[in-house]
């Protein structure tokens, strides 16, 4: 019965626990399905799978990508998910495509939305990277690979720190806090929109150890006196103290953004996760009121459209 | 990871071993005798007090400070062919308009490429060279004419340039008439206020108060009047982006969170007390949980963003949500 559902056209990619396949429904919509494979890990299924059904079982938004089926066949378990042909790294790197002040506005808050929705729901994504926010044919932007993500458990619960891209990484987790909450995925947002306005990562480590040094560089190192506590988390070193950052010295490296954007950017990447603003106050932030408007999903450069601006 | 490297190698003089990370200001130049790259403030240090031998090892080449300039492109062959290029075309400057057919004038252009390569590729560099500035020499006047009638065609350029110079001068000056304005007016205000207070006898505090009042009418004023006058001024030169008018115009209003947000909490949360342990004399106005309060002390989990009222916000909201969700509907309105 469900496998004349969906057809399988062609091969798209090949990670280590899964393949992905692109397909259309009965109804002709595009999708991909990935198919997981098993069998080849002696504990069963892989973790990443079951957090990726898990999660987004749950959740429906239009910026988070949409889970539409599972089944399995031949003892597969395969995930029919939306299809979103692009992401925002792609973008980012493309030198070709010029970022107006609106679109990096309207990525933003459609990444702030869909992380909302899932803060709302007490899930913690813990891998937000350009990478994973996928851009759809008509220029809506989802959040995607749940492989991480967890729920806010019992509240003495450990969690895992060793979580999140390193770039991306907030400095509890770098710190090794095993009960950090949604502040974390803020964390990330933050960066990405430095990315955004930069074109070029943020805060590139190269080893754990070294991205410590390089965030601490640019945001200054953390004290008893504006992170109350942080010298009683595990991983806590200060061998290198740098003084936070002036304002200037902010405007400087971001030579492009209004006040306001440097507002929001410094609210979202403050060092205490307990100051940090959360997905509310950020969505809520002047910055988004400030003229220029987000542009329209549809209106935001692509791939498609620079190309056809090419040949045209 | 290499691209980074590299990346960090790129930023960084060679001379004095700045880094861009941590003065973002600093800027490469160029001097088209060698094309090395050197950072400005050792451009300033060395060429300052006159011509000066290029600090690369093994380079040497005396250079000038005036000549140094900004590089345009990562590739250096790149830089200096450009360089070459407006040279040459700047020597040999005739327009189509000049030729009396197409021929001669793809001569001419074929001409100018055959110059740009072989001091580009260093192939009979020095000859070339001494063409060129042979003709240079026999052409000058009719050189100099071409640049003239060049510069009217774009003369509408210039004049935009002009224009938009011109604006912010008229702005400045605006500003600056009413600041000198305002300073005036608040002494003048202030020797009234002085004198009126001497010589009435009424309440002085009334009078202060009324003299404020006046100030504060007259400020907004001022800058209600400086908002119209940059208007007046920005429209008279024609200026300002139209395309995002437009676009605004007709725009339904912003809302950040499209309705996905709880407006209303169905609890209210009372407040969670400092020390965290039981106040037995106020124990009906907070909630004490000995195991989850106990936790709360513990530093580890308070540095890493953990908060108590956290714990029982989510604890109340999972508890209300999904009443009044009915899955059955839901599924028949999907």
């Amino acid at each position: 019965m469900t496998q004349r559902k969906y057809t399988k056209e062609k091969k798209v990619g090949e990670g280590t626990y899964a393949v992905v396949y692109l397909g259309k429904t009965e109804k002709s919509r595009q999708i991909a399905i990935k198919e997981i494979k098993t069998g080849l890990f002696k504990d069963g299924l892989d973790m990443s799978a079951i957090r990726e059904v898990k999660y987004l079982q749950e959740l429906r938004h239009e910026n988070v990508i949409e889970l539409i089926d599972v089944f399995s066949n031949d003892g597969n378990l395969n995930l029919v998910l939306e299809f979103l042909p692009a992401d925002l790294e792609v973008l980012i790197k493309d030198q070709s495509i010029i970022f107006k002040p609106g679109d990096i506005k309207s990525w933003l808050l459609m990444t702030l939305r869909g992380i909302h929705h899932c803060h709302r729901n007490f899930i913690i994504h813990r891998d937000l990277k350009p990478n994973n926010l996928l851009i759809s044919p008509d220029g809506y932007l989802k959040i995607a690979d749940f492989g991480l993500a967890r729920s806010l458990g019992n509240a003495n619960e450990d969690l895992s720190s060793n979580v999140v891209t390193r770039w991306y990484r907030s400095p509890e987790l770098l710190f090794g806090a095993k009960h950090y909450d949604t502040a974390v995925d803020i964390w990330s947002i933050g960066i990405i929109f430095a990315e955004l306005m930069l074109r070029t990562p943020y805060l590139p480590g190269q080893d754990d150890i070294n991205q410590l040094d390089v965030t601490f560089r640019a945001l200054g190192t953390p004290t008893e006196a504006n992170w109350p506590n942080v010298t009683a988390l595990p991983l806590y070193n200060a061998i290198n103290v740098y003084a936070p950052p002036s304002r200037q010295e902010l405007r400087n490296r971001f030579s492009a953004a209004t006040e306001k954007a440097l507002d929001l950017l410094i609210a979202m990447t403050v060092l205490d996760p307990s100051k940090r603003c959360n997905s509310t106050q950020a969505l809520m932030d002047d910055f988004f009121t400030e003229s220029p408007p987000p542009t329209r999903p549809e209106n935001l450069p692509s791939k498609n459209t620079n190309k056809k601006q090419k040949t045209e | 990871m290499v691209v980074i490297e590299d990346d960090r190698s790129k930023d960084m003089c060679p001379i004095c071993r700045t880094d861009r990370y941590l003065s973002p200001n600093m800027t490469f130049l160029i001097n088209p005798e060698c094309y090395h790259k050197i950072c400005e403030s050792c451009v300033d240090r060395i060429f300052s007090l006159g011509p000066a031998p290029c600090p690369y090892p093994n380079c040497g080449k005396i250079l000038r400070k005036n000549r140094f300039k900004k590089q345009v492109f990562d590739d250096i062959t790149i830089e200096r062919e450009v360089d070459i290029r407006k040279r040459v075309t700047g020597i040999y400057n005739k327009t189509e308009d000049d030729f009396n057919d197409l021929k001669q004038y793809n001569e001419y252009l074929e001409n100018i490429e055959n110059i740009v390569f072989n001091l580009s590729n260093n192939i009979d560099s020095e000859e070339t060279e001494k063409n060129l500035v042979e003709y240079e020499n026999e052409h000058k006047l009719e050189i100099l004419e071409k640049n003239m009638r060049e510069s009217e065609k774009n003369a509408d350029l210039v004049k935009y340039q002009e224009d938009m110079a011109k604006l912010k001068q008229e702005k400045l000056k605006l500003q600056q008439k009413m600041e000198q304005e305002d300073i005036e007016f608040q002494k003048q205000q202030k020797q009234d206020l002085l004198d009126k207070l001497s010589h009435s006898s009424g309440n002085s505090e009334d009078i202060i108060a009324q003299a404020n009042k006046k100030m504060l009418k007259r400020s907004s004023a001022r800058k209600r009047q400086l908002q119209q006058l940059n208007g007046q001024l920005e429209k008279q030169f024609g200026s300002g982006g139209t395309g995002v008018v437009e676009e605004s115009g007709n725009m339904t209003p912003f809302t950040p969170f499209k309705g996905d947000r709880d407006l209303e909490k169905r609890y209210t949360l009372l407040s969670i007390s400092d020390n965290f342990d039981m106040d037995k004399s106020d124990g009906k106005h907070t909630y004490y949980d000995p195991f989850v309060n106990n936790l709360a002390k513990n530093k580890e989990y308070l540095a890493g963003g953990w908060r108590l009222e956290n714990v029982f916000e989510r604890a109340l909201d999972e508890a209300f949500m999904g009443l009044e969700c009915f899955i059955d509907k839901e599924k028949l309105t999907v």
